[in-house]
């Protein structure tokens, strides 16, 4: 019985985690609250500033209303600081006028190449993981799951 | 002990009466009788028109939902995929409190630039039930 009570007490006071993730494991609220409209990001892809500046404007996030209660707000906070990236490659170059971008760092050019931010006839936008990414959702950036669109070659970057 | 136990498993398990669109309705009822002392009832029609309309903006809740509130949609901005709408193509839709005010709040503030009335949020819902 004691066995059982603290099983239970676990279930109800532990943060829930979210499956599995290359990048993981996320809270599970950090899928349901960011996960929802775009591929919960991996926190490791902006430095600490940069999702600190994110986070204090969720309610003009990119042109669109994305506010959190405070609770998990909070929560999904700490988490981005605790797993950030301390690596120059990685900096969003967030400011007071300009949201970081993570399409943006040195990092993902690297990798993208000319990729534009938004979707043009023959290209998906920068932030369109799952265009090419089909296995995004679980964090698999892999070669083997990637289906480059027509028209973007690895000569091209 | 079992009380104890009861009161452990609801916790975990979340509450054991989940909500609808149609009990969630009924509240916006009594806050738009409050609101607007002419109410007399939510309107599918009115509803209908709202979810098409853009507002004097540039998106209408179809832009993401499509016209059609049972279909899957796609978020305008990064293409993912939006669930079905209305709750006959998708049961799990109107069923947390916290999720109705919270997409309520930021698709009102997207689309219209300001917070939805209890009357439009009771007409849209009106609308969305009569979609089979």
């Amino acid at each position: 019985m004691k066995t059982l009570l603290t099983a239970l007490l676990v279930a109800a006071s532990a943060p829930a985690l979210a499956g599995d993730h290359a990048y993981g494991p996320f809270p599970a609220n950090y899928v349901s609250e960011c996960g929802s409209c775009h591929v919960a990001f991996p926190p490791q892809l902006l430095t600490a500033p940069d999702w600190q500046a994110m986070m204090n404007v969720l309610d003009k996030h990119y042109g669109v209303d994305a506010s959190l209660e405070a609770k998990p707000r909070a929560a999904i906070a700490d988490f981005l600081q605790k797993n950030a990236s301390r690596r120059q490659k990685h900096d969003g170059h967030a400011s007071t006028v300009q949201a970081p971008r993570l399409t943006q760092t040195a990092w993902f050019r690297k990798e993208h190449g000319n990729l534009p931010a938004t979707a043009t006839t023959t290209l998906p936008a920068a932030a369109q993981c799952e265009s090419c990414h089909t296995a995004a959702e679980r964090g698999d950036y892999n070669e083997s799951s990637l289906k480059r669109p027509a028209g973007f070659s690895r000569k091209e970057r | 002990m079992k009380t104890l136990i009861t009161a452990l498993l609801v916790l975990a398990t979340g509450s054991a009466h989940a909500l609808n669109a149609a009990e969630y309705q009924s509240g916006l009822a009594a806050a738009a009788k409050s609101a607007e002392p002419g109410f007399a009832g939510f309107s599918a029609q009115r509803g209908e028109n709202f979810y098409r309309s853009t507002h004097g903006g540039d998106w209408s809740c179809a832009t993401c939902h499509t016209d059609n509130p049972a279909a899957s949609g796609t978020h305008t901005v990064t293409k993912k995929a939006v669930k079905p709408l209305a709750p006959a193509a998708n049961p799990a839709r109107f069923t947390d409190v916290d999720k109705i005010e919270k997409w309520f709040k930021r698709n009102c503030n997207d689309v219209l630039k300001r917070a939805c009335t209890p009357r439009e949020q009771g007409d849209f819902i009106a609308y969305l039930l009569t979609v089979k």
